[in-house]
């Protein structure tokens, strides 16, 4: 049976159990009047856990442990120095028996029972092409009667998967049927379920970071054992040739520092544009606009949140760009008389300033909630000793308030390092090193996908080194926002 | 009850003769949107002495206060007519300062409100942004005299730099106070100041709140009773948002003429 059928009959199992233990519970009470502990609901509850939950893991497990029993046992059975020989992995034979063996499965019953141990590869192959599926051309004689024997195993496998979970499944519904009394804590054990399934699901969310993370360590370090860590990260030049299949002789430099420039260049001129903006907007919005002002201005300025980063890509493409491309013509025109662009079309400050446009919702939608969430005593309190609205705000309001504007400030510029599209499109993707905003640079997470698109060899330090740029973006902004928690706990010490 | 009052009447301050009057208010009528919470107060405040607001909660003795200072206007919805003069000078005029006003008139809140600033900070925050000192020193010397004025001087000297909220709670009201007094102001006015304090720190509060009376004119809105006739000179009675009645502390407890104030007094509603 497929695992997808099986999840719900082991619903229904725990639900059929559910209602009978509702009503079980129902029938207590009204027998002789006995007080129970738990409602109705939780017994059913109690029941359905037991029944569904132990199932499911027991599925799940079985799931993950038993292609692994079932490979070690083929890949125990090939030929002693075959492999060797037709210069194939291990992995890759097995991946072609279990290939052939998911052939087999899909062929008819009759053609199916024509092939034993001992059919040629050949025979095998002729059979699956005709009915559309392909075989790798290293295909063996020998690995015949072993993607037999891995569907059979298969076979076994599933049906004493769907036995036993069903059996667990009866089994925790009955024996927690079993148990329900007036004096079961039903409440407090669907209570310690409840806070389980939580600290699963927050679990998940830090096994993942940490997977992501691994999953980036080993390509990193592949990448630094070809390319040295110095000339990474204190190169100056990045210029990764294109690699020829067989030409190890020269990658390229891949120098960091322009890629770490451009991205600290124009995450700071977005900054730089987008706090001040943001933070004023949001203080506007919470301490002078009324009611009726609030509630039009606020949508609007989320809006802008809504939309997607390409869209102000192209507004930077064909309106932002050209526009100070050719202001700048006009006013070299006016002071030179050259009527000289020095602002060119793809810029850092193009960048940057539709970059801040993009930030200035989540600076201000943040900033608001915080300053909203200043207690109104302090403002009574300031106000009733005669203070004015902005010297409430100055002195009372924004230091209370800081903690939090810093850390969506950080949050902020964690969004702005990892800005793509816009700088692909504002700034280009050229890895310049400058300090003039008017020329182009180009931004880390560029690169990332320049090096990985296209038709490039895996293998090679031109595309792993998008590994060892994703790593070091995850620790920038890493520690950037442990920077940030730093500062919030400092500050909150600090009031409170 | 009845007799509880009367016994703390008769250790209380003796009701002075008529003074001049600080505040009047003539016919003020509060609407929060559409309702009407004051329906037309007149009252007279007399300086330098203490007047107790009584009433049931929602009676709209809070509302008066925050009409004295104008801390209304910071209610979106509340909308202010009548009357309100401070020596003679209608606070509701639009040429008059909001600003300077509240300076003038100080206020203490229900629940104590520090800024979370240092001590000192909080209390130097007023004079500091009315620009009453010019140096180092007299900022010291109003920050110590407001602090020693409001009795609290002796538990915070040696940790003037301590943040404010890290009080306990009647010392944290009391820093309020010390806040409020630092602007020199005229009138203070006082909502529920003790409702979140403890016995002994109302004590406290209320020994200040005596002593305070020699300079400053204050209006306190209490729900207890004691706490009226313990403080106050002048009483007045809400009820609904009418002003059911007013007169010398002594007298409202004693003998009052409103059949409402007697059965609030007599803890008969409320």
């Amino acid at each position: 049976m497929s695992t997808f059928t099986i999840i719900p009959i082991v619903f229904v199992i725990g639900l059929v159990g559910a209602v009978m233990a509702y009503r079980r519970s129902r029938a207590l009470v009204g027998k002789d009047g006995v007080k129970m502990h738990s409602r109705p609901t939780y017994h059913a509850s109690f029941v359905a856990c037991w029944g569904i939950i132990p199932a499911l893991l027991t599925l799940a497990v079985w799931l993950i442990v038993s292609p692994i029993v079932i490979s070690t046992n083929v890949s125990g059975n090939f030929p002693e120095g075959v492999l060797a020989q037709s210069q194939l992995t291990e992995g890759l034979a097995y991946g072609i028996v279990e290939s052939i063996g998911t052939g087999l499965r899909v062929l008819p019953d009759d053609e199916r029972a024509t092939i034993t141990d001992t059919t040629p590869v050949a025979d095998v192959t002729a059979l699956l092409r005709n009915r559309g599926i392909p075989t790798a051309s290293a295909a063996t004689d020998w690995m015949v009667p072993l993607a037999l024997q891995l569907n059979s195993l298969q076979f076994w496998s599933r049906w004493a998967m769907t036995l036993v979970v069903f059996v667990v499944a009866v089994a925790g519904t009955f024996w927690s049927y079993r148990q329900i009394a007036p004096r079961l804590r039903a409440r407090n054990n669907v209570e310690r379920i409840v806070n389980g399934a939580l600290i699963a699901a927050s679990s998940i969310a830090i096994m993942t970071t940490v997977g992501i993370v691994f999953s980036m360590l080993f390509e990193t370090i592949d990448f630094f054992s070809r390319i040295s860590p110095a000339e990474f990260f204190f190169g100056t030049v990045w210029e990764p040739r294109f690699s020829n299949v067989g030409s190890s002789g020269n990658a390229g430099s891949f120098g960091f520092i322009p890629l770490l420039a451009g991205t600290l260049y124009i995450g700071a001129v977005a900054m730089l544009i987008a706090v001040p903006i943001g933070l004023f907007a949001a203080i506007y919005m919470a301490e002078y606009a009324d009611n009726r002002t609030r509630s039009i201005v606020k949508p609007l300025l989320e809006v802008l949140a809504g939309i997607p980063t390409i869209v102000y890509g192209f507004f930077a493409l064909i309106t932002v760009g050209p526009f100070l491309r050719d202001l700048s013509a006009q006013i070299s025109g006016l002071v030179s008389g050259n009527y000289v662009s020095f602002i060119e079309a793809q810029s850092v400050l193009t960048a940057g300033l539709v970059m801040a446009i993009m930030l200035i919702p989540f600076v201000s939608s943040l900033s608001d909630d915080i300053i909203t969430s200043v207690p109104t005593s302090l403002r009574d309190g300031s106000l009733g000793l005669g203070a004015t609205r902005s010297e409430t705000i100055k002195r009372v309001i924004l230091p209370a308030a800081l903690p939090g504007i810093v850390s969506a400030v950080l949050l902020t510029a964690s969004r702005a390092i990892g800005e793509t599209m816009i700088v692909v499109l504002a700034a280009g993707v050229a890895a310049n090193l400058t300090l003039n905003p008017f020329e182009p640079m180009t931004t880390i997470t560029v690169k990332i996908v320049a090096q990985l698109t296209g038709d490039l060899e895996f293998n090679t330090p031109q595309t792993l080194v998008a590994f060892a740029l994703g790593m070091t973006l995850f620790v920038i902004t890493l520690c950037l926002n442990v920077y940030a928690l730093y500062i919030v706990r400092k500050y909150k010490e600090q009031y409170e | 009850m009845m007799e509880n009052i009367q016994a703390t009447l008769h250790k209380g301050p003796a009701v002075e003769a008529s003074r001049p009057i600080k505040m009047t208010s003539k016919d003020v009528i509060v609407h929060y949107g559409a309702k009407q919470a004051l329906n037309g107060i007149t009252l007279d405040i007399p300086e330098r002495q203490v007047t107790a607001l009584i009433g049931p909660s929602g009676c709209g003795k809070s509302t008066y206060l925050r009409c004295l200072n104008r801390m209304n206007d910071t209610i979106d919805s509340a909308k202010v007519a009548g009357k309100i003069l401070l020596d003679g000078e209608d606070v509701y005029d639009p040429d008059i300062d909001v600003v300077e006003l509240r300076a003038r008139v100080g206020m203490v809140f229900q629940k104590p409100n520090p800024f979370p600033k240092s001590i000192y900070e909080n209390v130097s925050y007023g004079p500091k942004i009315h620009g009453l000192a010019h140096s180092k020193q007299e900022m010291d010397e109003i920050v110590h005299t407001s602090l020693r004025k409001a009795g609290l001087w002796r538990e915070v000297h040696d940790r003037l730099d301590e943040p404010g909220t890290g009080l306990s709670g009647g010392q944290q009201q009391r820093l309020c106070i010390a806040r409020a007094i630092a602007v020199s102001p005229e009138v203070i006015l006082m909502d529920e100041p003790c409702s979140a304090l403890d016995p002994i720190a109302t004590a406290t509060v209320e020994e200040l709140i005596d002593e305070l009376r020699e300079n400053y004119t204050i209006v306190i809105v209490t729900h207890s009773m004691q706490q009226a006739a313990r403080v106050s000179q002048l009483t007045a009675m809400f009820h609904l948002g009418d002003l059911a009645e007013v007169g010398p502390t002594e007298k409202m407890f004693s003998n009052p003429d409103d059949k409402r104030t007697q059965d609030y007094i007599t803890g008969r509603f409320g």
